[in-house]
């Protein structure tokens, strides 16, 4: 190891670092879609690379560990952590991290606000909610709750709350014989013959139907699918700068998830974020570098991309049958920090008779928890506006997105169901059956 | 599927240009950039070439192209058609280029009260190309308190005859700052919150009222006006009808230290039309490594979270940049090399890299450092050009191409643009290699 390689690995490899790459040239604030509706936020050079200068001077620099750091500048909270200036900058400066890692430090050492700890509580409130769910939902919907919740919280009376859907995905999944054990606790089929699902809180509490559709099209590829005890991955934690709690969900996940990825188990998960958050945040912002965090990473899958990679093998089952259907779809700002392309795009292209269209806009908004806020409600629904605009006037009936708070911001501000890629292709295997079944002599 | 007939690293106007004129072709084309191109700080004009005492970009451009080893000297007769073909697409595309290399050169101000020695330009910088009629007066305005933009600074600058360098110029400069409404106290305005301001027609309405009271102000007599180039992202085209006909006057927009509004409506433009020709653009993709045969490439790997995204290729289109974008690397001993393919790069030797006062642009021959190719743009080893191309289906674009020196030539776009011209028509339509597809590599971070 040489010096050089030293500083190089610095560079390239430390969040904190990777600043001095920086040319000054200004391409994240042009991308920032926050800067771009509202400029109190001063966009992310200046409360990234700029500030972090200062911050490079204080006493703990770059491992934060719940120690306060001196930070020049509290705008950092405007951020929505969407990621777009990382992936915008022509340099590898890892500006999001930065900014994440400026904000934990900001919360670091005091009690979190009571709101911005319960919205990222996306378990447990799935767990308490869940019993309840007529009530529940019938309190969310109501206007007098919301206007209350607002008063005292601060979330957002019109923001887009999801509905619960009675008992979870695990129960059920579970009552019907699933394989939900940790590795080594359950006779298990091999490896080339069943993979992981990580579902997500959105998919056990309130989208189950992402979950069955999961389902259908892995079974439907010869896979068999087990979901072991799982947490929430720890990001809306990460996004309201509650590192330490992130950390202990992590630590949890990667106990269960490395066992299963070390018998060589892939990890498929139907929320884009949750999979970008085990592949790559748990090391960049929570600073878990060991053995689990580094097996998890490596076998961690989003469905889609699962699903293009057995296509690519000649795996996939391509006998699609018709989906008529008009598609706006939206990648979210997760989905691009994966840098895996398009590929609900590359599998929608798959199924005849359904025309999506990628709508190549950069952020709807919510990014996680960002929108539900009181004071942030209005920059999300801004940030959004075009891709709203744009889907109302497609005319189409519903739209596609592979993040379940992207989903739920489209559809409340667009006024028209949003689903996981996933579902369409459930829908397009059920619809060759059906063509199967009715018309049997036409076969072959 | 993860594959393309062309893959084009790179999304500057040499890359974007390159995929667009492939996809009006038919290839399926995908980019693949690391983030985004210069196009981001572009002002506006199309530097063709220029050199004082030319009396015509052609004149530069025929001077250059005699040069031994500047791209002009593969590609000096592709610059006519290409800006022909440019001008048709951006007038197609709503943002309508004009000016020609036969048609002289027009001094264009800048916002930093400077001269830009122009030829293609936007029609929001046509006016720079005629010439002033005598008495003719210049008013330079625009929102007092906007940090990029200082429109008595700038007119004070200009007012100096020595600054227009020999042009032709205005009769007097008279610099008026006015408040545009809503706008105080807002201290982290950037060229991009005040173009999208432009774009909301009420506020476009006001700003427009008071800003015409302020150019009203400077007196009767014939007049042209000059504002930061801010006039509108997505609606330039309304507002810069609108503008010029309540200022009653015709209008220049003033190219701006980044964010570059002139290059970014020509980028989200060309983006457009990339998608809309079934095209795909991939920002955040860094180009980890490629794979080859002895005379191909087949596959080109990016870096990604966990593993790498391998497209399967045709062909590929380098269109990284020079030294100034991320094109090449140079090692501390000295050697310069291509940063996709690992290309040996054509450069001086390093004593030679920076030369001389550090604030002079001819005082770095390093920025002239890129890669040879032959005719058809294809790499050749810069010692041994002779043994032929490094790469059958490779083609180099843009300011990745050794011997030009964009800050001296000013020739980066008519390079850019003459090049994604050859490249295109040299790269026939190709299919992706069909059989086997290759494994995603399992990439360790």
């Amino acid at each position: 190891m040489t010096i050089a390689s030293v500083v190089e690995e610095a560079i390239h490899e430390t969040v904190g670092l990777s600043t001095d790459e920086c040319l000054k040239c200004n391409i994240c604030n042009e991308v920032c879609p926050v800067a771009r509706v509202d400029d109190r936020f001063p966009g992310p050079k200046y409360v990234g690379p700029q500030a972090q200068r200062f911050r490079l001077a204080a006493p703990v620099p770059i491992n934060l560990d719940g120690r306060p750091v001196h930070t020049p500048d509290l705008t950092v909270d405007w951020c929505s952590g969407c990621g777009w200036c990382t992936t915008a900058c022509p340099a590898g400066v890892k500006i999001a991290e930065v900014n994440s890692r400026a904000r934990a430090s900001i919360r670091a050492g005091h009690r979190p606000r009571l709101r911005d700890w319960l919205i990222s509580q996306t378990d447990l409130l799935g767990r308490v909610g869940s019993p309840f769910t007529p009530l529940a939902n019938w309190t969310l919907q109501n206007r007098l709750f919301r206007w209350v919740l607002e008063l005292v919280l601060g979330i957002h009376r019109r923001a887009p709350l999801p509905k619960y859907a009675g008992s979870s995905f695990r129960s059920r999944f579970k009552g019907r014989g699933g394989l939900v054990g940790r590795a080594g606790e359950v006779e298990l089929p091999p490896p080339d013959r069943a993979v992981v699902y990580f579902h997500g809180c959105a998919a056990n509490y309130y989208e189950q139907h992402v979950a069955e559709a999961a389902i259908a099209v892995l079974e439907r590829n010869g896979f068999q699918v087990i979901a072991p005890p799982q947490n929430c991955c720890g990001l809306p934690m990460i996004s309201n700068g509650l590192y330490q709690g992130a950390r202990s969900k992590a630590r949890d996940n990667l106990d269960v998830l490395a066992e299963y990825a070390r018998r060589g188990y892939r990890i498929v998960g139907t929320s884009t974020s949750c999979t970008h958050t085990l592949k790559a945040e748990y090391a960049e912002m929570l600073d878990l570098h060991d053995d689990d965090a580094r097996a998890v990473s490596q076998a961690t899958w989003d469905i889609c991309e699962f699903l293009l990679e057995l296509h690519e093998e000649g795996r996939l089952d391509t006998e699609f049958g018709r989906v008529d259907l008009e598609l706006p779809y939206h990648a979210p700002c997760q989905l691009r920090s994966h840098g895996i392309g398009l590929p609900a795009m590359d599998l929608f292209a798959l199924v005849p008779g359904l025309r999506a269209v990628d709508m190549d806009h950069d952020c709807c908004g919510i990014a996680g928890t960002y929108g539900l806020k009181k004071e942030k409600y209005d920059i999300a629904m801004r940030v959004g506006d075009d891709l709203f605009r744009g889907i109302e006037a497609s005319r189409a009936s519903q739209t596609a997105c592979d993040s379940e708070t992207c989903r739920w911001q489209i559809a409340s501000a667009t006024d028209r169901p949003s689903r996981h890629p996933v579902e369409y292709l459930a829908a397009a295997y059920a619809a060759a059956d059906d063509a199967t079944r009715d018309a049997p002599a036409a076969a072959h | 599927m993860p594959s393309a007939d062309v893959a084009v690293i790179g999304a500057g106007l040499a890359g974007l240009l390159t995929a667009v004129r492939l996809a009006e072709r038919g290839a399926r084309v995908v980019v693949l950039a690391e983030g985004n191109g210069a196009l981001h700080w572009a002002g506006g004009p199309i530097d063709l070439g220029f050199r004082p005492g030319a009396r015509n970009a052609g004149a530069a451009v025929g001077h250059l192209a005699r040069r031994r080893g500047h791209p002009y000297a593969l590609l000096g007769a592709e610059v006519a058609p290409a800006v022909d073909w440019f001008v048709r697409l951006t007038t197609e595309l709503g943002l309508p280029h004009a000016g020609s290399l036969d048609g002289g050169f027009g001094p264009l101000p800048t916002g930093i009260g400077g001269i830009r020695p122009v030829s293609v330009v936007p029609e929001a910088q046509v006016p720079a190309l005629l010439p002033w009629a005598p008495g003719e007066r210049l008013v330079v305005t625009g929102h007092a308190g906007y940090k990029d933009f200082w429109p008595r600074a700038v007119a004070s600058s200009l007012a100096r005859p020595e600054v227009w360098g020999g042009f032709a110029r205005p009769e007097r400069v008279i610099g008026i700052a006015v408040e545009w409404p809503g706008l105080r106290e807002r201290r982290n305005l950037n060229a991009l919150r005040i173009a999208e301001q432009f774009d909301d027609p009420d506020w476009r309405a006001a700003t427009l009222d008071v800003t015409a009271r302020a150019v009203a102000s400077a007196g009767s007599g014939p007049l042209r006006v000059g504002l930061p180039a801010v006039l509108g992202l997505r609606d330039h085209a309304r507002v810069l009808a609108e503008a010029t006909q309540r200022l009653g006057a015709p209008l220049l927009e003033l190219p701006l230290v980044p964010p570059g509004i002139p290059g970014i409506r020509l980028h989200d433009a060309l983006r457009a039309k990339l998608r809309a020709l079934g095209g795909r653009i991939l920002i955040g993709e860094r180009v980890a490594r490629v794979e080859t045969t002895k005379t191909k490439v087949t596959a080109v790997a990016t870096e990604a979270a966990t593993r790498e995204l391998v497209t399967r290729v045709g062909a590929l289109v380098l269109a990284t940049g020079g030294v100034a974008g991320s094109g090449l690397v140079g090692d501390p001993n000295g050697s310069i090399r291509e940063t996709v393919l690992g290309l040996p790069a054509d450069g001086p030797p390093i004593e030679r890299w920076l030369h001389g006062d550090p604030l002079d642009p001819a005082s770095l021959p390093i920025a002239a450092a890129g890669v040879r190719t032959d005719d058809a743009l294809r790499p050749v080893h810069p010692q041994r050009p002779g043994e032929g191309p490094l790469f059958d289906n490779v083609r180099v674009v843009g300011s990745l191409l050794a011997g030009q020196h964009w800050m001296v030539d000013r020739s980066g776009d008519g390079v850019a643009l003459a090049s994604a011209w050859r490249g295109a028509a040299s790269l026939e339509s190709r299919r992706a290699p069909t059989g086997r597809p290759s494994r995603r590599a399992e990439a360790v971070r």
